[in-house]
């Protein structure tokens, strides 16, 4: 597949992109990376899998448009980086924490700490969010579908529709969320 | 309290919607205002949380392909693996798109169109020292996407000998050339006849019948498929399950 189609892939929303792309490279950049930074088989294959990650996210967030040089050196050089910020942070061998990478460095805006138990309810609250709400800012926040796209998947009637649905349906995550701290404070204070 | 107004200015701040002057003024309030900021954190948790959790699924996925590729590395080669891998997570990949990605009204000649590629020809190194005289062309054909081409040379070749490679790349000649019902024969009988191929003359069953336009059956071949593979993830067993 032309590299331009991957993108492209990627960008419309098939996770069929993903898979091709791990399987096409996998070889070839874990011999690499192997072979280059002494990494063990499983770490290698963690840094592989946090690269198509990051690669996934770059394309998804408009950060990568246009390719210039091969999917291949783009995921050499995301390897790169992964391993040299692992290596700062460790001195011994080269293991990646995959959360703690992704949140760091794709996941969490920049700011202040979020208390653990904060972002442990906004968890539970997402996940007691349901359908189609979860779905929408699913697609919203992590696809990161425009609202024009997000009318053809989910068969809004127009853009306008799609966004109000979205902001219904932050305002509920919210309101759970509010009940989730609630009811953590309710059963820490109970334990005391 | 958080007033509307805040409310609104926190999510535009985090959907990149604000101005200039509204973005100076969020940090300002950011600085001064410990309620704001209390609240612009809370807000940042929840699209945190949206965002883990799409990620936890994509690297569950990889894991789950990587931990398919493994396996057969230690013991389980088979002649068409790289084939084989790709297929076995694009039927896991195919369930969660077709489910959670593709708009519900998708039609299935639209879905085929997406999903299929035909199966990459591996066989004809092994195949060319046949005294076959239309081998080599049907190969030929079939590499510069002459499928049509291919598809009657493969069955001059599949009326003197039977075989499984055969059989899988007549039947994507056939695919690709809109001959269904021949595909469909083909594959049934590959999966019948045969256990060289069951995986992708699955996948590829699968597709056929979404061209044929029969979503029941498609949905029958892939469900069997993916409780087979190990590759398929808890999560694509679970929105399967809410299909059914």
């Amino acid at each position: 597949m032309a590299r331009e189609d991957i993108i492209g892939k990627i960008r419309s929303g098939g996770p069929a992109g993903l898979a091709m792309i791990y399987e096409e490279h996998r070889d070839e950049f874990l011999h690499w990376i192997r072979k280059e930074y002494g990494c063990s088989e499983d770490d290698s294959k963690d840094i592989y899998q946090v690269t198509i990650l990051a690669f996934y996210d770059n394309v998804r967030s408009g950060k990568l448009q246009h390719l210039v040089s091969s999917i291949k050196t783009y995921l050499f050089g995301i390897g790169k980086n992964i391993v040299r910020d692992t290596m700062r942070k460790s001195t011994r061998h080269i293991a990646i924490d995959q959360e703690r990478w992704l949140n760091e460095n794709l996941i969490d805006e920049p700011g202040d700490a979020i208390p653990e138990h904060v972002f442990a309810s906004a968890k539970s609250a997402l996940e007691r969010l349901g359908e189609p709400c979860r779905k929408l800012v699913e697609l919203f926040y992590y696809e990161r579908k425009s609202m024009e796209e997000i009318v053809g998947i989910l068969n809004y009637k127009n853009a306008e529709v799609a966004k109000n649905q979205k902001c219904k349906c932050m305002k509920r995550l919210r309101r759970l969320c509010e009940e989730e701290i609630k009811r953590t404070s309710i059963t820490i204070n109970h334990e005391y | 309290m958080n007033t509307e107004y805040d409310i609104d200015l926190v999510e535009r701040y985090f959907d990149n919607e604000l101005s200039e002057g509204e973005s100076a003024l969020v940090d300002e309030r950011l600085k001064t205002d410990a309620e704001f900021r209390a609240f612009f954190n809370r807000e940042r948790a929840l699209i945190r949380s949206i965002r883990s959790a799409g990620f936890s699924r994509d690297l569950q996925l990889l894991k789950e392909i990587e931990r398919g590729i493994s396996a057969a590395d230690k013991g389980h080669q088979l002649r068409i693996q790289p084939w084989y891998f790709a297929a076995a997570a694009a039927v896991a990949l195919f369930v969660v798109a077709a489910l959670w990605i593709l708009p519900p009204g998708n039609s299935p000649d639209q879905l085929f169109d997406d999903y299929f590629t035909p199966v990459s020809n591996t066989f004809a190194p092994a195949l060319r020292g046949s005294d076959t005289p239309s081998q080599p062309e049907a190969f030929r054909y079939y590499d510069h996407g002459d499928y049509a081409t291919a598809a009657s040379l493969f069955d001059e070749m599949l009326g003197q000998e039977t075989g499984p490679d055969l059989l899988l790349l007549s039947a994507n000649a056939h695919l690709a050339a809109g001959n269904t019902r021949v595909a469909e024969q083909h594959l049934t009988t590959l999966i019948r006849d045969f256990d060289d191929y069951d995986t992708p003359a699955k996948w590829y069953l699968g597709l056929c019948y979404l061209k044929q336009g029969d979503v029941d059956k498609a949905r029958t071949v892939l469900e069997e498929l993916g409780q087979r593979e190990v590759f398929y993830t808890g999560q694509a067993k679970e929105l399967l399950q809410k299909v059914k």
